[in-house]
């Protein structure tokens, strides 16, 4: 049968969605140029309400207008047509339809509404948490923690193995040199939460066993959002009640359950425009147009709406009184730019982009240190990386704004933590012997690290100096360096921390800090 | 288009993965064919070079440096470019307002570039890149004078010139920031990241406190190499000038040889020894050194000063950052275990302006 019509290419929309998607997450590395890298993003109407929502209003976020408004006349053509999630629970999800129970079935159409009254008083309650489960966020941050280490390891290993041949060693160093700081990294990337982002991203795509697509019809708060402005959809699937037959092969072809009435109405609150149910059509009834006839199965009873609502409110008030908000972790320090913790926490949208561009895989996800609620935003792990001093990227591909853009100026007096020396473990501390690589790396310009004269042990005098003497007299009393944090002037960017040759925990180490400001000059 | 199913999608997508790497392999192989039909041609062209050495015109460089990559190629340490003709000096000072004319005439005085880099060789160049910052806060080897390099090199015939180091930051903020990715690609020469294969575990039989260590390979294999240093304060050190330049070939964990560096240091330049050194001390940095940050700090005496001996090189440079040669503890221990002079007299010494 011959199908005609934009929908024939679905599937193309879709990968060129996706090739656009990684093509741009790819270029999220150092240095960024002034394409808007995350514009998808931006364009994400649920990230647009909650930065709006916490009075975070920027010019871009009017991609996201269109976006919201675009169910009115093409229903959720963008689950159908452009979200990447939505094409791999397609692609590797199961796609045999099947039927749960009724119950199940009653159970699970409840969870937009659900969703969205949780999305609804986490706002009210300053929590961007439910962004976790936002499938563009969902995607970037699989995407930045799981498949670029691979392709950094994959590649690196594929350098490795070509190295052998010493005729191809001119080729993997000159690929090298072009790959170094974009897809392969002097350190290799890693992130911790991998398997618990893969079994999120795998469970999204398994539930499927249960109901077909089901992440896509039920449980994205995204599409339940779309779906809600979708109910008055000016434009939609109409159907020719004459020549219609019932015969229900549309209602059986619809990958998103969105058809009622044997085929004569829809639920315009799923329909992805795929139109999928035109195609297989016996009778040709089917089309696209003004007016449809539309039916909602799931009309919420007042009941239903208050048992929603209020587990909601319970969830984000135990959030909202949780301890992490009273009392912070030592070690949660937060990308140069970062807002206040609680703003911080009202904004990020767990996206994972200042991950993805982080030159020195400094930015982690935060695993319990900014509690259950901070699970995935960024946090400074300074024995990863160190905040590079050329570099302010992370302000820059922030979609929300809860990491602000610096100048590089402000970015370099920018105070996000305070180094501090642990004597008991420090070598010339603890050791009596020289040291000092804290103090020659400290890229402040007059140094935050400085060094007296003094320590050593009197017993251990002229122990490094071997067997002919020739060392001189380090170790000797008196004669070893002592490294200082001078407080004023460091910004705790941890490249201390990171160098510090002492195994395993470094004898100095970054803390949080009450306020984070600029150092004055 | 039709509503593909997983299979079709799986085999077309394999079809395109298949001959994306088909693709890299074809060229990669003509990039081997092209590689070893190069190597071809340099061992046969260095045969008929041996054959009649008068062809160059300067006969008796040629034959003392066929000699010291000869040992090169032995694998023992690369030792000095032989012995040198009694009229070259041991150091050329050069000062002037142009750091790319300063190297140029220190070289000069040398002997000219032909002397250390024969025709087809591969030179390696090593700058200091510490970490990025531009040129006029001396924290790394100023992109003028490492471009200059470079272009003489070419200039003398080499096959390639590499210009690496390994940066304690991102090594392509580094290289970028500190303008030597641009100079470099300008001059036509190539640029290089290390990464762990560019290392190997190599024996320093006269090691002391280290007796072996990751070092670069195309620095060990390089018919020459020149270290191109800056002169900077450094905390640990004192200062940093030729011999503490070598760390920048030196894998990990490098943050060790902070402990005991004066003789780990020395250990490191009884095995590594570079042909040419010359120590760009155009602009130097005075204090918060080696990475700097503040204008203020930065002095310019203009110079640069040429030599073959990391050693002799280190001696004049403590004079220039003020200091005196015995105030710098590497520099007595490399001296005491016979590495080289640290006593300016009895070097000699040749001074000019350009």
């Amino acid at each position: 049968m011959k199908r005609r019509g934009v929908h024939r290419y679905r599937r193309l929309f879709q990968i060129l969605f996706l090739l656009l998607f990684l093509g741009l997450l790819t270029l999220t590395v150092w240095p960024i140029g002034t394409i808007i890298l995350g514009g998808f993003l931006l364009a994400d109407p649920l990230l647009a309400m909650n930065s709006v929502a916490n009075g975070v209003i920027r010019w871009e976020l009017a991609l996201a207008i269109p976006v919201l408004l675009s169910p009115l006349l093409i229903g959720r053509a963008f689950c159908g047509y452009v979200c990447p999630l939505g094409l791999m629970v397609e692609l590797f999800g199961p796609r045999r339809e099947r039927h749960p129970g009724p119950r199940t079935r009653k159970v699970l159409r409840g969870v937009p509404l659900f969703g969205l009254l949780a999305s609804f008083f986490l706002i009210l309650f300053g929590s961007a948490a439910f962004l976790v489960f936002d499938p563009l966020s969902i995607f970037t941050r699989t995407a930045t923690t799981l498949v670029y280490p691979a392709v950094d390891r994959g590649l690196r290993l594929v350098g490795d193995v070509a190295y052998l041949a010493p005729p191809l060693r001119g080729g993997v160093d000159s690929a090298t040199d072009f790959l170094t700081g974009r897809l392969v990294f002097a350190n290799g990337l890693a992130y911790k939460l991998q398997l618990v982002i893969l079994v999120m991203f795998v469970g999204i795509l398994a539930i499927s066993l249960i109901e077909r697509r089901l992440w896509c019809r039920h449980l994205c708060p995204l599409g339940a959002l779309l779906g809600l402005v979708g109910r008055g959809a000016i434009f939609g699937r109409v159907v020719d009640q004459d020549a219609c037959t019932s015969c229900g092969a549309c209602t059986a072809a619809c990958p998103m359950d969105a058809i009622r009435d044997d085929g004569r109405s829809t639920d315009c609150s799923r329909c992805e425009a795929g139109l999928e149910c035109a195609d297989v059509c016996p009778q040709k009834a089917i089309g696209w147009g003004l007016r449809p006839r539309k039916q909602h199965e799931y009309d919420p009873s007042r009941r239903a709406f208050l048992k929603a609502g209020g587990l909601a409110f319970v969830g984000g008030f135990f959030l909202f009184t949780g301890l992490a908000r009273v009392q912070r972790d030592v070690h949660l320090i937060r990308p140069p730019g970062a807002r206040s913790e609680l703003d911080f926490m009202s904004i990020c949208a767990r996206c994972a982009q200042c991950l993805k561009v982080c030159p020195t895989n400094v930015i982690q996800p935060a695993v319990f240190d900014a509690g259950l609620e901070g699970f995935f935003t960024p946090q400074m792990d300074y024995r990863r990386g160190y905040c590079d001093w050329n570099c302010n990227e992370c302000g820059k591909v922030c979609p929300t704004e809860a990491i602000r853009e610096l100048s590089l100026p402000e970015k370099r007096l920018k105070v996000i933590g305070r180094a501090y020396i642990d004597k008991s473990t420090c070598i010339p501390w603890a050791e009596g012997r020289d040291c000092l690589v804290c103090q020659e790396l400290c890229p402040a310009p007059e140094k935050a690290i400085v060094f007296t004269q003094g320590g050593g042990l009197a017993l251990d005098s002229g122990r490094a100096s071997g067997e002919d003497g020739a060392g001189g007299t380090e170790g000797a009393a008196g004669t070893v360096k002592l490294p200082h944090v001078v407080p004023e002037r460091c910004i705790g960017c941890g490249i201390c921390q990171y160098n510090c040759p002492v195994t395993n925990e470094a004898a100095i180490r970054v803390r949080s800090v009450e306020q984070t400001g600029l150092l004055s000059k | 288009m039709r509503n593909m199913d997983r299979r079709t999608f799986l085999l077309s997508t394999g079809r395109w993965l298949v001959l994306a790497a088909v693709a890299p392999t074809v060229t990669g192989c003509a990039r081997a064919l092209r590689w070893s039909e190069s190597q071809g041609r340099t061992e046969a062209g260095s045969e008929s070079g041996g054959s009649t050495p008068g062809t160059t015109g300067t006969a008796e460089t040629t034959t003392s440096t066929t000699a010291g990559t000869a040992t090169t190629a032995d694998g023992g340490s690369p030792g000095p470019t032989g012995t040198t003709t009694s009229s070259t000096p041991d150091l050329a000072v050069i000062r002037g307002d142009f750091p790319d004319k300063n190297v140029r005439a220190a070289v000069a005085l040398l002997g000219g570039m032909e002397r250390f880099v024969k025709r087809d060789a591969r030179v390696v160049v090593k700058p200091n890149v510490l970490t990025g910052r531009p040129p006029e806060y001396a924290t790394t080897t100023n992109p003028l004078v490492i471009g200059a390099i470079v272009r003489m090199c070419l200039e003398a015939g080499a096959r390639q010139v590499t210009v690496l180091d390994y940066p304690t930051s991102s090594p392509r903020a580094a290289f970028q920031e500190s303008g030597l990715a641009q100079a470099v690609e300008e001059a036509g020469g190539d640029l290089k990241y290390l990464s762990n294969r560019n290392f190997e575990q190599v024996e320093i039989p006269e090691g002391q406190s280290i007796t072996s260590w990751p070092l670069v390979t195309d620095v060990l294999e390089a018919d020459t190499f020149i270290n191109v240093p800056i002169g900077k304060t450094h905390g640990m050190a004192g200062l940093t000038l030729a011999m503490k330049n070598l760390m920048g070939i030196m894998g990990d964990p490098r943050g060790r040889i902070h402990t005991d560096y004066a003789r780990k240091i020395t250990d490191v330049n009884t095995r590594v020894k570079p042909h040419l050194v010359i120590l760009d001390a155009y602009r130097i940095l005075t204090r918060n050194g080696p990475t700097g940050g503040n204008l203020d700090d930065v002095a310019m005496p203009k110079t640069v000063v040429a030599g073959t001996s990391q050693i002799a090189i280190d001696a004049y440079g403590t004079t220039i950052m003020g200091w005196q040669p015995t105030d710098l503890p590497s520099l007595v221990e490399a001296a005491s275990r016979g590495l080289g002079e640290i006593d300016l007299s009895r070097l000699t010494i040749t001074e000019s302006t350009a």
